[in-house]
């Protein structure tokens, strides 16, 4: 059973983003007020806000951690059309007192001409890399080529995906076998332009990343999109918050029936399809198996999904958003998926979308 | 706000109270009702909420507008503005106070009769009342009266022009003079204060929107729109205003008031409302006529007034309350984003719009989300079944109680990972039969069937063609009949070891297997066991045992009875009997026992369903012929390695097929603890040069690096690399003379090749104990601690002699080091290095190390 409990968050706008690190002690938000904020996790299990800065003159929209082989280093992006890299350094003694620790800046990637709307740094293996997503459909992919120089970054790719980028996802996969590859999920309204889920892989002989798939089913704004850690397997999970959760299956065909292009073909099956936000889903997030998903919706809920052994996707768990249980129902209630839906009708909400970032 | 359109008001100050009103008042209670009854009488509103109907108020006809007195005493005092532009202030309460008593019934009326379009209370000086009216002719459409005034009016003005009924005039409660009066010649359409000055009073005029201010009447502020109507502040930015026409919603600066800073995308159908959300920054509502949605703009950030760098952002939703068209709708003054919807049906419903939440999960298993300006962080708590747990819980707690490492028991790993998976039960008994099976074949020198062992029986039973022996064997034990084939060889013999029948050697005794059994009182594969070895009596004893015992099963019995009635003859009705009712028993083993006695020689498709894999390959290596039973492994094997099933990797052993089987199981479950310490079984393989298998090991690795299972990972670093010695890290620090430049852990190293002596932890040094203070190779001194200058560091501890405070530690930025005690206990006073004159901040700098191992935390 889950248990939900309030954290003191004390930023002055929306949270837009939540990330955790490596190994899951620290915690970034970025909100509205334009400011980060991270938190540490005391021994008794309580987080503590240890930095709190304003980082860019708009939204902040998404923050994220490298890998701490990198040091302690953040990833922000927002609606002042940049995206941030900043590292924390060790400070004054007095600092350490209070709590508080000192993050600088390392630089600031300005190649966007309008809101940068994600940011998600590379699987380790493949370096210290960064990849960002703008409104005006560019993925850009940066390499800071000295992992021991954070403020050198060089923008490696430029992919022009020629529709509003909302959302980005690296493949986790350090697997030999699989090439880097990066899906872009797109908010554009348009109902004629169909395919709002592309996924890129760097071809080794090109050195370019090219179009390896696109998802022709969801042709609706895609909010959010979340690759699940590989954990082994011999397929990729993507899951899609869209008007609905859904979860792909990406399995990569034997390279020797691919073509001799160097791009993987890949199977593509949906595994799973849930409406029962009944409404736009607006997060997804896996947990560090790729086994539980998490999503949100604008039905203000927050559910859970899992799959049995026979690969049937389920929801094992609804909560409210202010964390109480669905339905006032303690104990069995918030497992149950069929419960909820019938009140949540009436609290639709349609056509989510961001107009003019 | 026309004729019978409903439309909503909240009480500013008793936040479980509105009104509804359309061509009568009702004041509504709200209640919180989690209950499914309802009371009688009261409406239901959301599933958490009902409404219950306090008055009704019908004394004002012709309403055309309604306002709410803005201070909490009196409570209940509305202002109603009439069709005919008058306007009167009428009370909901039940109980009028003195202050009231006097105010209700107050008309307010102007000199020329016309249509009242809205009213606006000051919300400071709550005296005043402003009032906008439609034109007439050259007179004023903004009135600002107040309400405290006792001022009669002129009897001749009164019969003249308005009808006023000599009572009120009496009574002193019709006043005809207005504190101000503005916009001359024109119509006003909608109204309010600004907070900034109390003074200053913003009118929607009819082609423009003025700025009155009270202080110089004569001046005004204005610029030409068309976006006049429903004009209202955000209560969060003073200076911004929102204010609509058509389909239109226009955002203005008051600062820089000369066009809009913002036009919202045009609805297809006309507006009918628009409101700031009064407990959130810069969240506007709107509603179309005939529509069943609210339009939100969500916009992201304060305007500047100067610097056109960032024009604002606006993140745009729509909700839908109910499934109706929608009359009206009203933010709760002070509940987070919720409001009361009115359709023009009247019914009602309380709605609260969900900020988007934002979520993650983190490493262990918790997931925080982020709704508003607040942050949840939801645990797992209770105990779940193992059932309900996820891969991921099991693998955290598997690896604290050391899931894998036991390499001498190995069947008791199984036990570790919670005796709960009847696969990974299969699986470790495979793996320890296998082990011991290599051991023995070792020791006896028996020579190249050892490595044979971990390929799995399906090898083995390839190997064998050609030398198996069959023997013929009665059923019921008798020497009646020799009618069973029975087939013998040393490869299948080894597979019946690895089956876990028979144990080591050659003799083909069950009877120890037989024991173990019935002491888990597993007694019907007991009795099929024994009955698949031929011997129908210890059978039949077994299954009297089961039923004697403490829990058995008293139809065991029953089945000893069918047994013991065994006959050979082909037609008899013993035979019949059983064939079909076998169909009907529920334990897989005892019907396979009577699929047996009942089947005819060489064909045993009855018998080889359903039980446990290892049964199955047994009883088929004892009874059918080469040709079949490779057709059955291989058979059983895809069937195995399609599923994922572990029971299969008694067949496949640990080969590519394995790895195959493995595959899928990962594929399956994501269970790469389980499929990284199979593989590390056994001896040195070519599996763990396969790709898969290292790219699982590499994932486990991680998993176990983000839980911060850091001497899980040693240990199982050390598993590792006892199997493939080519994991070993090479060396990656070095200890050198400061002087000569000479390794001095090779010069004091008694061992040979003791190149790789220093892990990062630890100096593993030579045996001896004498202690080295200068360098071998030039005699120089060697460092000293740097935080005991007193005393050396000593680089030849005996290995297993030097507690963790005797290692020797440095730090990688200034390459500062000593005693780690030393170490440790100098940082708990000190942020800079000991050695004096360097600034270094050690232990800041290592933020990982500051990382408790989460073993000891959670252990």
């Amino acid at each position: 059973m889950f248990v939900a409990r309030s954290i003191a968050a004390d930023h002055r706008d929306l949270i837009h983003d939540v990330s955790f690190d490596f190994h899951g002690r620290r915690m970034a938000t970025c909100s509205s007020d334009q400011s980060v904020k991270v938190w540490d996790k005391s021994e008794n299990g309580d987080w503590h806000c240890t930095a709190s800065w304003k980082t860019h003159s708009g939204s902040v929209w998404r923050v994220t951690w490298a890998h701490p082989e990198f040091g302690q280093v953040l990833a922000s992006c927002s609606f002042d059309r940049t995206a941030a890299v900043w590292e924390e350094i060790v400070g004054e003694s007095n600092d350490k007192l209070r709590g508080q620790s000192h993050w600088v800046k390392r630089t600031t990637l300005v190649d966007s001409r309008t809101s940068v709307t994600d940011v998600k740094f590379a699987p380790k293996h493949m370096g210290l890399m960064l990849a960002t997503c703008s409104a005006d459909g560019v993925v850009r992919i940066y390499e800071a080529p000295d992992v021991m120089n954070l403020s050198q970054w060089s923008l490696q790719h430029e992919i022009s995906c020629k529709l509003s980028c909302s959302c980005i996802s690296w493949n986790p996969s350090s697997s030999r076998a699989h090439s880097p590859m990066i899906a872009v999920g797109s908010d554009d309204n348009s109902p004629n332009i169909l395919a709002k889920v592309q996924i890129y892989e760097y071809n080794e002989n090109t050195r370019k990343y090219a179009k390896a798939e696109a998802l022709m089913t969801v042709s609706d704004p895609v909010h959010d999109i979340a690759f699940a850690p590989n954990l082994g397997r011999s397929f990729h999970i993507l899951a899609v918050a869209t008007k609905d959760v859904r979860i792909f299956t990406l399995k990569p065909l034997r390279k020797e029936l691919t073509s001799s292009g160097g791009l993987t073909k890949f199977e593509i099956h949906i595994v799973a399809q849930f409406d029962n936000h009944n409404s736009q889903v607006w997060r997804v997030s896996w947990n560090i198996t790729g086994t539980v998903l998490a999503s949100s919706g604008d039905d203000g809920c927050v559910r859970l999904w899992k799959a049995n052994y026979m690969d049937n996707w389920k929801c094992t768990g609804i909560l409210k958003g202010n964390g109480s249980p669905v339905n006032g129902s303690s104990q069995q209630g918030i497992f149950n998926a069929s419960l909820g839906s019938a009140n949540t009708s009436l609290q639709n909400s349609l056509n989510g979308s961001s107009a003019s970032r | 706000m026309s004729g019978s359109k409903p439309d909503i008001l909240w009480a500013p100050h008793h936040v479980d109270r509105f009104v509804v009103c359309d061509s009568e008042l009702s004041l509504y209670h709200i209640d919180s009702a989690v209950s499914s009854e309802l009371k009688a009488g009261s409406l239901r509103l959301s599933e958490e909420t009902t409404a219950t109907l306090l008055s009704i108020n019908s004394d004002t006809p012709y309403m055309k507008c309604v306002a709410w007195y803005p201070k909490y005493d009196p409570e209940c005092l509305l202002a109603v503005g009439q069709a005919n532009g008058r306007v009167v202030l009428t009370s909901l309460g039940q109980d009028h106070n003195s202050k009231c008593k006097d105010l209700i019934g107050k008309e307010f009326v102007p000199k020329h009769a016309r249509q009242c379009n809205t009213l606006a209370w000051n919300p400071l000086d709550s005296n005043w009342l402003a009032a906008g009216l439609d034109k007439h002719r050259a007179d004023f459409s903004v009135l600002i009266w107040d309400i405290s005034s006792k001022y009669a009016p002129e009897t001749a003005v009164a019969t003249e022009k308005v009808r006023l009924s000599a009572g009120d005039v009496e009574a002193g409660l019709v006043v005809t003079k207005p504190l101000y009066e503005l916009g001359q010649n024109d119509a006003c359409l909608s109204l309010c204060w600004l907070p900034r000055d109390q003074k200053l009073l913003l009118a929607g005029m009819h082609r423009n929107l003025a700025i009155f201010d009270l202080r110089n009447t004569s001046q005004k502020i204005f610029v030409n729109t068309k976006a006049v109507q429903g004009v209202t502040v955000d209560p969060y930015f003073h200076d911004r205003v929102a204010s609509f026409y058509e389909g239109q919603v226009a955002i203005w600066d008051l600062r820089k008031f000369e066009k809009p800073v913002l036009t919202l995308t045009e609805q297809p159908k006309p507006l009918t409302k628009v409101a700031w959300c009064p407990t959130r920054t810069g969240l506007l509502a709107t509603l179309t006529r005939d529509s069943n949605i609210i339009r939100l703009y969500d916009m992201q950030h304060t305007p500047t007034p100067i610097g056109d760098e960032t024009e604002p952002t606006i993140i745009e939703r729509s909700v839908q309350p109910c499934e109706n068209y929608i009359a009206s709708f009203a933010w709760h003054p002070t509940s987070q984003n919720r409001m009361v919807v009115v359709t023009p049906n009247r019914t009602m419903s309380d709605f609260t719009v969900f900020e988007r939440i934002s979520l993650a999960w983190s490493p262990v298993t918790s997931l925080m989300w982020a709704c508003g300006r607040h942050l949840y962080e939801c645990t797992e708590e209770g105990k779940a079944s193992s059932l309900e747990k996820d891969i991921a819980t099991k693998m955290r707690l598997r690896a604290l109680s050391r899931y894998g490492l036991d390499t001498e028991q190995v069947w008791r790993n199984h036990l570790l990972a919670g005796n709960e998976d009847p696969q990974l039960k299969s699986l470790w008994y495979t793996l320890h039969f296998m082990k011991q099976y290599t051991e023995d074949m070792d020791q006896k020198l028996t020579g190249n069937k050892g490595p044979l062992v971990y390929t799995g029986i399906k090898s083995i039973v390839k190997s064998s063609l050609g030398t198996t022996e069959s023997l013929r064997h009665s059923r019921s034990g008798s020497d009646r009949q020799a009618d069973i084939i029975q087939y013998l060889s040393e490869e299948r013999s080894l597979a019946l070891q690895l089956c876990g029948w028979i144990k080591k050697g050659t003799d083909l005794d069950v009877e120890p297997f037989l024991n173990s059994l019935e002491q888990e009182g597993d007694w019907e594969r007991a009795a099929a066991v024994a009955l698949f070895n031929l011997d129908i009596r210890r059978a039949i004893q077994i299954l009297n045992k089961g039923a004697s015992s403490g829990k058995g099963d008293l139809n065991l019995n029953v089945v000893a009875m069918a047994l013991s009635g065994y006959t050979d003859e082909k037609n008899s009705l013993w035979r019949e009997m059983c064939s079909t009712l076998r169909l009907q028993l529920n334990n897989p083993y005892l019907c396979a026992m009577f699929a047996f006695l009942t089947s005819e020689s060489g064909s045993y498709d009855g018998v080889l369903n359903n039980v446990a894999v290892r049964d199955r390959v047994a009883f088929a290596c004892k009874f059918l012929n080469d040709a079949q039973l490779n057709r059955f492994i291989e058979k059983l094997t895809n069937e195995m390695k399609e599923a994922g099933n572990l029971e299969g990797i008694l067949l496949t052993g640990l080969t590519k097929d394995g790895v195959d089987l493995m595959e899928s199981y990962v594929d399956r479950t994501g269970d790469v603890q389980t499929a990284s310490y199979c593989m590390l079984q056994g001896s040195p393989s070519d599996v763990l040069k396969d790709e898969r298998v290292q790219y699982w090991i590499e994932n486990y690795r991680n998993l176990l690096d983000a839980w911060r299972f850091w001497h899980k990972r040693a240990e199982f670093d050390i598993h590792r690399s006892k199997l493939d010695p080519s994991s070993k890290p090479l060396a990656q620090v070095f200890v050198s003379c400061n002087f000569c430049g000479k390794s001095i852990s090779y010069s004091c190293s008694a061992i040979p090749h003791q190149g790789r002596g220093f892990s990062q932890y630890g100096v593993s040094g030579s045996p001896t104990k004498s202690k080295v203070t200068s360098c071998p190779g030039c005699r120089k001194p060697l460092p000293r601690c740097g935080s005991k200058s007193d005393e050396k560091v000593d680089l030849s501890k005996d290995k297993k002699l030097a507690q963790f405070n005797n290692w020797f530690t440095w730090c990688h930025n200034c390459r500062h080091g000593g005693h780690a005690g030393h170490m440790l206990s100098w940082f708990r006073d000190h942020t800079e290095c000991p050695v004096s004159a360097c600034s270094c901040k050690c232990m800041q700098l290592d933020t990982t190390g500051n990382l408790v191992p989460a073993e000891t935390v959670q252990a």
